[in-house]
């Protein structure tokens, strides 16, 4: 049965396709940044204010002491990170709207809006 | 307690479902054997993927690794679904005669081909969210040397082995045919969560065009940043608000399941 190869197949064609398209992947170096930082199962500060239209960035350090997913599937984002751990995540440009990010790790307290006008 | 409990349960569930019926598939077959060392292979690189997996993430230094690891966990869940596609697939064909044409010497090359496709299914559901339960525990071992948390994340991971365990004894407690559609079913549900969450990362990572953003938002009906919106999320890929690219996909995804799958006969040993 020549299925299975042929779905091997593609997967490689993927995985291949991933690594050739990394490079022009934007490194975000130039844009419109927001500071996260989250401590004690909270961000601070809990609402940012984007203008709508532009990709912007935010960088989002983990001050607490321990782990923290932040996530939001409305905004396909999710970044684990480790306690002293600090990264970023780049997002597409926004329509006016509310759009929210939590910790998955501290569902009851860990919440940013992202008000964006 | 309870938090810790439910997300070591969450992180833990995908895998344990996807091999336990991997597992209760191979040991209602006692002629398909072969199959075992290649899960447990898979299982073990899963677990070094996983370990792998997180100290990449806790050691993020670069922002160059941090836009590789993104893109690595998008490919990932896509190539977890096409996997499990095509294992629902080969269990069909597959589901009577396996003995028959393994006698025959018909499944070799194709078999080859499947047992390295179980343990890469299996590697991948086991790395891909056991990454985050060890960050987790990590964190949480480091931070704050809770007795709580250990407690919760135990009986998590207990709870998620029941389910292994019924998964992988499912057919002694039911008949083969009802294990084998239920479980079909889970697999195909949870491969179309995994295509939405793979698209949506790469939509998020602007690779693919959102065609339509968002195509809805039904967030009034099921908020998916909750937690019950959340697991429904992760085990059949309802968002709240997907990306038109996201959801034709899956229609397409959905198409092919039911249309062509579901439909698939046994296949017939030839002469």
């Amino acid at each position: 049965m020549n299925t299975n190869r042929f779905i091997l197949d593609q997967l490689a064609a993927v995985f291949a396709a991933a690594v050739f398209l990394l490079p022009t992947v934007a490194q975000g170096a130039d844009l419109l940044t927001y500071s996260v930082v989250a401590r004690a199962g909270r961000f601070i500060p809990d609402t940012l204010n984007v203008p709508a239209g532009v990709r912007f960035k935010i960088v989002i350090r983990n001050e607490g002491r321990d782990a923290i997913e932040f996530e939001s599937l409305q905004l396909r984002k999710e970044k684990v990170l480790a306690p002293g751990a600090a990264s970023f995540i780049v997002i597409a440009p926004l329509k006016p709207g509310e759009y929210e990010f939590f910790d998955e790790f501290h569902p009851n307290t860990g919440r940013t809006r992202i008000v964006v006008k | 307690m309870g938090n810790a409990l439910f997300i070591v349960w969450r992180e833990t569930i995908e895998a344990m479902l996807v091999i336990g019926i991997l597992h209760g598939w191979l040991s209602a077959r006692p002629d398909a054997r072969a199959g075992f060392p290649w899960l447990w292979g898979g299982i073990a690189a899963g677990l070094g993927l996983a370990v792998f997996l997180a100290v990449t993430i806790m050691n993020v230094q670069t922002w160059v690794s941090a836009s590789a690891l993104e893109w690595f966990q998008a490919i990932m869940p896509l190539a977890a679904c096409a996997l499990i596609f095509q294992m629902v697939w080969w269990m069909r064909r597959h589901g009577a005669g396996l003995k028959k044409e393994l006698e025959a010497g018909m499944a070799s090359a194709a078999d080859r081909a499947n047992w390295l496709a179980i343990a890469v299914l299996a590697a991948v559901a086991v790395g891909r969210e056991g990454a985050e339960t060890v960050v987790f525990l990590y964190g949480s071992v480091k931070g704050s040397a809770n007795g709580d948390i250990a407690l919760g994340s135990a009986a998590g991971f207990l709870l998620a082995l029941a389910a292994y365990w019924l998964l992988s004894r499912g057919t002694r407690f039911v008949s083969w045919r009802a294990f084998f559609r239920v479980t079909e079913v889970m697999l195909l549900l949870l491969g179309g969560a995994l295509l939405v969450d793979g698209a949506e990362k790469l939509v998020g990572l602007e690779a693919l065009p959102p065609l339509a953003d968002p195509l809805w938002n039904m967030g009034f009906l099921l908020d998916d940043s909750t937690r019950t919106g959340g697991l429904v999320a992760a085990f059949t890929g309802y968002r709240a608000a997907p990306s038109g690219m996201a959801y034709t996909l899956l229609a397409v995804y959905w198409t092919l399941a039911l249309g062509v799958l579901l439909k698939l006969k046994p296949m017939r040993r030839k002469g």
